[in-house]
């Protein structure tokens, strides 16, 4: 029915193809634990992603060995815990044992990050965060965002962005400002 | 040339061995699990060890769980542990956090010291400490949360500890269940996993 040739190119195609099925998981497992390209939507990150609203950024996400490595103003991201379905980028702003300062919705003038929770806040005032739904578990990070990837005008690191809401850092800085007086 | 192709096969090896290895990992992820469970905190419905679970993780971050389903979760305190629940309140119920926290004396000793000084407490404080009594304290489950715990309420961590969960820590769904204590005249101990959830009826 078919030619010499034919048959050949076909069975050379579905080689190449069942081969490359077998590397899915692979591929699966290295975005699921290593690293993976992740686009960021939506405005609360505002200046540091998506500044002109129009386009979206690209980062590289670090998942390898995220727990001992988030620290305060890292860039990361979680699955929202109001719904689990969505995935927010925010900036960590208190690791457990720490006390917040909080903002305006949030019901407490300020809180103690229980054991193993962050508070993140987006750099937007704008943007839904942990002053709406109070502290997240560390279970819900997804990722750790390390590199604006594109657009390439801003390719590198991360900036710092937002406040410092640490209710021992404010107390230093209260401090400082008061002996500056002096 | 013998060299040449044992490293050809070891290659071979290696890179079959990653790519069943990462199968596995997806598989264990996203479609079904089987693994041991430990602990007196789900007795009598699972045993506390040598009791192995049948997981379905279609129903990880909570897609199409309902209120009486056994699921598995990472524990909101300490996401490097896994704890098997069953799901006791949805988003939007009003809960009772828990009855057993407060016990009798202590009520009996509030109600007096309210009675001795009466007279020179606000009605403010007697109102925020009958708030605090333990059989008045409830929560409304906030949106994408639930409210777990075990059946073994005398020997569990759960919500009542950690407060809500979110539903994004929700790994899977348990349907049945193995008791390999037992042989295999009882299919080593297979049992399904019910929703033991009872509806209220008037």
């Amino acid at each position: 029915m078919f030619s010499e040739k034919t048959v050949q190119t076909l069975r050379f195609t579905l080689k190449t193809s069942l081969i490359f099925l077998t590397w899915v998981p692979v591929i699966y497992t290295f975005n699921e634990h290593v690293c993976y390209i992740s686009k960021v939507e939506g405005s609360s990150m505002k200046p540091t992603f998506n500044p002109s609203s129009t386009k979206s950024d690209f980062v590289l996400l670090w998942k390898w060995n995220l727990k001992p490595n988030l620290n305060i103003n890292d860039v990361i991201l979680l699955r929202s815990p109001i719904n689990p379905e969505k995935i927010y980028a925010k900036r960590i702003k208190g690791l457990q044992g720490d006390k917040i300062q909080t903002r305006y919705p949030y019901p407490k003038q300020s809180v103690l990050i229980p054991r193993n929770h962050l508070w993140v806040e987006g750099d937007n005032i704008h943007s839904i965060d942990s002053n709406n739904f109070g502290p997240v578990s560390n279970g819900l990070v997804i990722g750790k965002a390390c590199y604006i990837i594109f657009p390439f005008s801003r390719f590198g690191p991360i900036p710092d962005g937002g406040r410092e809401c640490r209710e021992s850092k404010l107390r230093n800085f209260n401090q400082d400002k008061e002996s500056q007086v002096v | 040339m013998a060299i040449a192709e044992n490293i050809i096969f070891l290659k071979s090896t290696l890179s079959w061995t990653l790519r069943a290895g990462c199968f596995i990992h997806f598989f264990h992820s996203n479609i079904y699990e089987f693994k041991e469970t430990r602990g007196e905190s789900m007795l009598p419905t699972l045993n506390f060890k040598n009791d192995y679970v049948h997981c379905l993780k279609s129903y990880k971050y909570g897609r199409g769980c309902e209120i009486g389903d056994m699921v598995v979760a990472l524990k909101p305190t300490d996401p490097d542990q896994r704890v098997c629940k069953r799901i006791t309140g949805m988003a939007g119920d009003v809960v009772l956090i828990d009855p057993s926290s407060g016990s009798l004396d202590k009520y009996k000793h509030h109600d007096n010291r309210n009675n001795a000084a009466a007279t020179a407490q606000s009605a403010a404080t007697a109102a925020a400490e009958t708030v605090k009594d333990a059989f008045n304290r409830y929560i409304v489950v906030p949106e994408g949360h639930v409210w777990v715990t075990g059946d073994n309420l005398s020997h569990s961590l759960d919500s009542r500890t950690y407060s809500v969960m979110p539903m994004g820590l929700i790994k899977g769904k348990i349907i049945a269940a193995n008791d390999l204590n037992e042989d295999y005249r009882t299919w080593w101990g297979f049992r399904w996993m019910e929703n033991t959830f009872v509806k209220e009826t008037k």
